[in-house]
C-alpha cells in the first residue's frame, strides 16, 4: 500500500494543473461560438483527461485517448461544419439549445457523481510493483473476451466499408458523375432554383441574322 | 532526480529541434545546389539569415482570424515535433521519454499533427488556406492508417510497444529486411505528414501557399523550423523502427542513430527534390487503392514473421 501510494508532489500538481484544464476547456466548449473551436475545446479537455489516466499508470489507456479523440474530433468538427449552414465555421453562431434539460440534467449528473465520489466505498486493492499495465490489458481485452472484441471489430470494418460503398457514387442530388441538380419542388417536377429558361433563348440570336 | 529526469530530457530534445532544424536547411540547399538550382550565399549561413531576417518582419494579419488558434498552430505543430523527437532512443539508456507505449505515443503525434494543421490552415480565415487545411485533413487520415499498420508492424516482433524494444528486437536483423515494405511507407507518410515535396499538398504553390499562404515573419519561422524538424522527428523514429536505431558495430549507439537519421533524411530531402507534386485527387487514390493495402499486406507479413 506505501508503494503504491509514494508519488511526488510533482504528480499532485500535474493532476490538479490537468483537472482544471480538462474542467475549464469542458465549458469553454459550450461557451465558444464555432463548432470548430467547440471540438477542439473538448480535444483538448479529453488529452488532459488522458494525461491524467497516464498519471494513474494506465499508459496505454491514456496514450490511446489522445489519437483516437484527435481523430475522433477533426473528423467531428468538419461534419458539423458540412452539415451546418455555417461555411467554414468561422461564422459565430450560438452553441447551445434546450437550455432548461440541460441545466436539469447537468445538475441531476453533478450530484449524482459527487455523491458516488464522496459516499461510495471504493476497493482497496493495490496492485503488485511488477505489473505490466500494457500486457494486462492486452490479456484482458484479448483473452477470455477476444470473441466478443473480434467480432465488434469486425462489424465495424464491415459497417465502415459498407457506409462508404454506400455513399461514394449517390450524393443528396442524384449520382456524383452526373452533376449536382436539386430535386424539384414537386416529385418528378423541374429542379428548383434553376433560372426560367426563355423559351426561344437558344437560337434567339438566329433571328436576327433574317434581314 | 530532477535534473536526470527533467532538465537533461527537455535539453537534449530542444538541441535536436534546433540543430535538426538546421541540418535539414543546409542538406536541402546543398541538394538543390548539387541539382543544379543556383544558390545565393554560403549554404552554412544562408538558413540562419533567413531565419534572422524572417524574425525582423512584420507579421501578416488577415481580416478576423481566430488569433488564438492562428498563432498557437506552428507552435504546437513544432511541440509535436518535439514529442517526436522525445520518444527517439538514442542508446539502451540515452532516451528522453522512454514510455512503455512511445510507438502509440508516436501515432498519437501522427493524429494529432492533422488537427494542428487543419487548424493552422482554418483560422486564418482566408480562402487558400482554408482549402489546404481541408486537403491535409482529407489526406492526412490515409497517412495515419498506413503509418499505424506499419508501426505495429514492428510492434510484433518485439513483442513491445516501447521504442527501445523494438530497436532491442533488432540485433539479429533489421526490420528493414525483416519487412522491406514498411520502410519505404513509412517514408512516404513521412513525406505527406511534414508535406514536403512531392507530397506537399498542404502549403502547395498551386494554393499560393495553402496553410502557410497568409503568414509571414516569426510565426512563418516557426512553421518552417517545425516542419523540418517533423522531418527530422520522421528520420528518428525511422531509423528507430527500421534500421536498428543503436545499433552496429565498431561506433558508439548514439553515433549510429545520427549517421542512420542523417541518411533517411537525405533520402528524404533527395526524394522531395527529384519528385514532381502529385496532384490531391490522384494521392487519395494511390493512398487508398495501392499503398494501404501494401501496408496490409506489411502488416501480415510482420505478424506470419512473428509466429513463425
Amino acid at each position: 500500500m506505501i508503494e503504491s501510494m509514494s508519488h511526488g508532489i510533482g504528480v499532485d500538481i500535474a493532476f490538479l494543473l490537468l483537472a482544471t484544464l480538462a474542467v475549464v476547456t469542458a465549458w469553454r466548449v459550450f461557451r465558444t461560438d464555432s463548432m470548430v473551436r467547440a471540438s477542439f475545446f473538448l480535444l483538448v479537455s479529453f488529452i488532459a483527461v488522458g494525461v491524467i489516466m497516464i498519471l494513474l499508470a494506465a499508459e496505454y489507456l491514456g496514450v490511446a485517448m489522445f489519437f483516437m479523440m484527435a481523430v475522433e474530433m477533426t473528423v467531428m468538427a468538419l461534419f458539423m461544419v458540412m452539415f451546418m449552414m455555417n461555411p467554414a465555421g468561422l461564422n459565430p453562431m450560438n452553441m447551445v439549445h434546450q437550455e432548461r434539460i440541460s441545466i436539469g440534467a447537468g445538475v441531476v449528473s453533478f450530484l449524482v457523481l459527487s455523491a458516488m465520489a464522496l459516499l461510495a466505498v471504493f476497493p482497496d486493492r493495490p496492485v503488485s510493483a511488477g505489473l505490466d499495465p500494457v500486457r494486462s490489458l492486452g490479456n484482458e481485452m484479448l483473452g477470455d473476451s477476444m470473441l466478443i472484441f473480434e467480432s465488434a471489430g469486425l462489424v465495424l470494418l464491415t459497417t465502415m466499408i459498407g457506409v462508404v460503398v454506400l455513399s461514394s457514387h449517390r450524393g443528396r442530388y442524384g449520382a456524383a458523375t452526373e452533376g449536382s441538380l436539386p430535386p424539384g419542388l414537386e416529385s418528378g417536377g423541374d429542379p428548383a432554383g434553376k433560372p426560367e429558361e426563355d423559351e426561344d433563348g437558344e437560337d434567339g440570336g438566329h433571328h436576327h441574322h433574317h434581314h | 532526480m530532477i535534473v536526470e529526469e527533467l532538465v537533461l530530457p527537455v535539453l537534449m530534445v530542444f538541441f535536436m529541434l534546433a540543430a535538426g532544424a538546421y541540418t535539414v536547411a543546409v542538406l536541402d540547399r546543398v541538394i538543390a545546389g548539387a541539382l543544379g538550382t543556383p544558390q545565393t550565399g554560403s549554404v552554412w549561413i544562408a538558413p540562419l539569415a533567413r531565419g534572422a531576417w524572417l524574425m525582423t518582419q512584420h507579421a501578416n494579419a488577415t481580416e478576423a482570424p481566430d488569433w488564438r488558434a492562428w498563432r498557437l498552430a506552428p507552435a504546437l505543430y513544432l511541440s509535436l515535433a518535439a514529442i517526436g523527437l522525445a520518444v527517439v532512443p538514442w542508446s539502451g539508456s540515452l532516451v528522453a521519454t522512454d514510455l512503455v507505449t512511445s510507438v502509440v505515443l508516436w501515432g498519437s503525434v501522427e493524429a494529432l499533427a492533422t488537427v494542428v494543421i487543419f487548424l493552422h490552415g482554418w483560422s486564418a480565415n482566408a480562402l487558400f488556406a482554408l482549402i489546404g487545411g481541408y486537403r491535409y485533413v482529407a489526406l492526412g487520415l490515409s497517412y495515419i492508417l498506413i503509418s499505424m499498420f506499419v508501426l505495429i508492424g514492428v510492434a510484433l516482433p518485439a513483442e513491445s510497444l516501447q521504442f527501445t524494444q523494438v530497436v532491442a528486437s533488432q540485433e539479429e536483423l533489421w526490420n528493414v529486411i525483416r519487412q522491406p515494405l514498411g520502410l519505404p511507407l513509412f517514408l512516404i507518410v513521412g513525406l505527406g505528414m511534414t508535406f514536403w515535396g512531392p507530397l506537399n499538398l498542404a502549403d502547395s504553390a498551386d494554393l499560393a501557399g495553402g496553410t502557410a499562404a497568409e503568414i509571414s515573419g516569426p510565426p512563418r519561422l516557426v512553421w518552417d523550423v517545425a516542419r523540418a524538424a517533423m522531418l527530422v522527428a520522421f528520420s528518428g523514429v525511422a531509423t528507430s523502427a527500421f534500421l536498428g536505431g543503436w545499433l552496429g558495430p565498431w561506433l558508439p549507439g548514439p553515433l549510429w542513430v545520427a549517421i542512420k537519421m542523417l541518411a533517411v533524411l537525405l533520402v528524404l530531402l533527395l526524394l522531395g527534390r527529384l519528385l514532381p507534386r502529385l496532384a490531391p485527387e490522384r494521392c487519395v487514390t494511390l493512398m487508398w487503392v495501392i499503398l494501404l493495402p501494401l501496408s496490409f499486406i506489411d502488416l501480415v507479413w510482420a505478424g506470419v514473421g512473428a509466429l513463425l
